[in-house]
């Protein structure tokens, strides 16, 4: 494990030098990824559990530690580093503390990963509360480093309500106050992504947490309560400048993903309820952002639903050679690979499937598998890909009740970086429903020396 | 003859059950956690149905809650977080109280009128 800290120690600051640079690390030999028992109906608080993934040990492929929040009924989710290769030249600087995010709670968690990697420890907490006081912000999502110091997108006012702005916090995790500048005509907020040499940052749409954190209704999309836009903006002036309305291909826009090559326009986002993969790209500095279409799942039929179901995806990455595009299918239980040398045009070069509605994975490694594939992250080198199955208390409820009693998993695919192709590896499965306190739900996982959806280059 | 009352009785039919007599002015969740009744909740502001119960007898003010569509509130969900009760009430609670909480929204659309209640239309519009 020491080993990703020791590169770091070794160069000035944190991360690495550039992609290329970072695709050399070692390879992950600790995970950590939250589990919850918000909406479980287990009365225990949501945890950090950290998984042994080095093949050589003993306790490979297990939960070898569990930091417990100190309350209950936060809704962890996804989660960030207190500093990544943004401030890589900053000898002052380390990647020490993970930020965990409770949506419900809006508590903000910063957990020491540094002291004892495989045993995280709870350094302080962002109040939930004082967040709201000072910021008028709720439901907070995606945490990024800003060079020394981190923003945070939140998707609601202090009230639930739409659309929510930008926590500013430094790197003594002091509430700054908002980072943005106007929030414009932008009406729903959720995950961003900046590419800093050429000054753009893109934000998506889900929801307002009152709309979304009771669960999905489908009448609601027609009723325009979740998104359906990219947001482009001026990163140093801290304000939205265009907007690509996606319309019917882009409903419930998602992860938003640039290439990790600094001087690279192109990125990427998933159309959840569409199922659709966004590019967008600029061809010209300064000139129009531009968007389209490159992968649309087809919706399947299902024996037993009235209308054919789409394939729900919710989540994207990039390898960190910009080479490869993954995406998931929730509901139809798939998770793919595209080769997106050319961004315009993916080429499907892998599939495997992960429980799902489709009946076509209802068991992975002798373990049965409720949910399907959801949140993902990619190592460094491309080729371990690890999977859990929850997307979001409420919604796993409605879509895939029995992982109550199930819990999540965690598996492994691998990835073939030579010729394309993916497979799932046989040695590895974290059955989630096996956890001391009874059945969890796993979601975001992240290494201790920084992965394929943490870092930014300036 | 109803009147105005500082305290109810709030009775709890699951969960190894119980009997509790609460402040009439503050949430349920608050003061039945009080008592010492484990409940799961989120929010804490009536934005998230984590924390939501059956009411099967009696009546209670949630007019702050955003969260529950007119069908969950037809089948007598309340957001204990900010429900304050009119009555002695008789409740289920936590997740064994869920069974008509959560529904696949593509196997059971809602009717115009069960949307949430700013956007739901009114009986006879439809």
């Amino acid at each position: 494990m020491a080993s990703a800290a020791d590169a770091e120690a070794t160069c000035c600051g944190p991360g690495y030098a550039s992609p290329d640079d970072a695709m050399t690390a070692p390879a992950e030999k600790l995970l950590y990824t939250v589990a919850l028992y918000t909406g479980t109906g287990i009365q225990k608080p949501d945890y950090l559990a950290t998984v042994d993934a080095d093949p050589e040990s003993s306790t490979y492929s297990k939960v070898i530690h569990r930091l417990e929040m100190p309350g209950i009924g936060d809704e962890l989710h996804h989660t960030g580093w207190n500093a990544c290769s943004s401030c890589h030249d900053d000898g002052s600087m380390s990647r020490n503390y993970l930020l965990l995010p409770g949506v419900r709670s809006n508590n903000i968690y910063v957990v020491d990963t540094a002291t004892d990697p495989k045993a995280p420890s709870l350094h302080t907490i962002i109040d939930g509360d004082e967040i709201k006081e000072k910021t008028n912000l709720s439901g907070p999502h995606t945490v990024h480093c800003l060079g020394s110091e981190i923003i945070i997108s939140f998707l609601g006012d202090a009230n639930g309500e739409a659309p929510g702005g930008y926590l500013h916090v430094n790197e003594d995790f002091e509430i700054v106050g908002r980072w943005e500048n106007s929030m414009g005509d932008i009406p729903y907020g959720y995950d961003f992504w900046y590419q800093p040499r050429h000054n753009v940052m893109i934000s998506s749409e889900w929801a307002a947490p009152n709309t979304f954190m009771p669960g999905f209704d489908l009448e609601e999309v027609g009723h325009l309560k979740y998104g359906r836009r990219l947001h482009v903006w001026d990163f140093e002036k801290r304000e939205p400048i265009q907007t690509m309305y996606l319309g019917e291909d882009g409903l419930l826009p998602l992860e938003v993903k640039f290439h990790h090559n600094p001087d690279s326009t192109h990125g990427f986002c998933c159309a959840a309820l569409s199922s659709n993969v966004i590019h967008f790209w600029q061809d010209d500095e300064g000139g129009e952002w531009k968007w389209e279409k490159t992968v649309d799942v087809e919706n399947e039929l299902h024996p037993e639903w009235p209308i054919p179901l789409p394939g729900v995806m919710s989540a994207l990455l990039v390898s960190m050679d910009d080479k490869y595009l993954y995406v998931n299918n929730w509901l139809h239980g798939d998770m793919r690979q595209y080769d997106i040398t050319d961004p315009h045009n993916p080429v499907l070069t892998g599939q495997v499937w992960i429980g799902g509605l489709l009946g076509k994975a209802p068991e992975v490694n002798g373990v049965e598998v409720a949910g399907g594939p959801q949140m993902f992250q990619l190592s460094l080198d491309g080729k371990r890909l690890y999977v859990t199955t929850s997307l979001f208390s409420t919604w796993d409820n409605q879509f895939y009740p029995e992982i109550r009693t199930k819990g999540g998993v965690m598996v492994m695919i691998d990835c073939d970086v030579e010729n394309g192709g993916m497979s799932i590896n046989e040695d590895f499965i974290v059955d989630f429903g096996q956890e001391p306190n009874g059945p969890s739900r796993c979601h975001e996982t992240r290494y201790p020396g920084g992965d394929c959806t943490s870092d930014i280059w300036l | 003859m109803a009147q105005l009352s500082d305290t109810w009785t709030i009775t709890i039919a699951n969960q190894g059950s119980g009997r509790f007599s609460v402040d009439a002015q503050r949430p349920l969740l608050d003061t039945l956690e009080e008592h010492g009744v484990d409940l799961p909740y989120g929010c804490r502001y009536g934005g998230c149905i984590t924390c939501a119960a059956k009411l099967t007898a009696g009546a209670v003010d949630q007019a702050e809650q955003v969260a529950l569509n007119n069908r969950q509130i037809a089948n007598g969900y309340v957001v204990l977080c900010v429900a304050r009760p009119t009555s002695d009430c008789t409740l289920e609670v936590g997740v064994d109280s869920h069974d008509k909480l959560y529904r696949n929204p593509f196997l059971d659309p809602l009717e115009p009128h069960e949307l949430k209640p700013d956007i739901a239309t009114p009986i006879g519009e439809s």
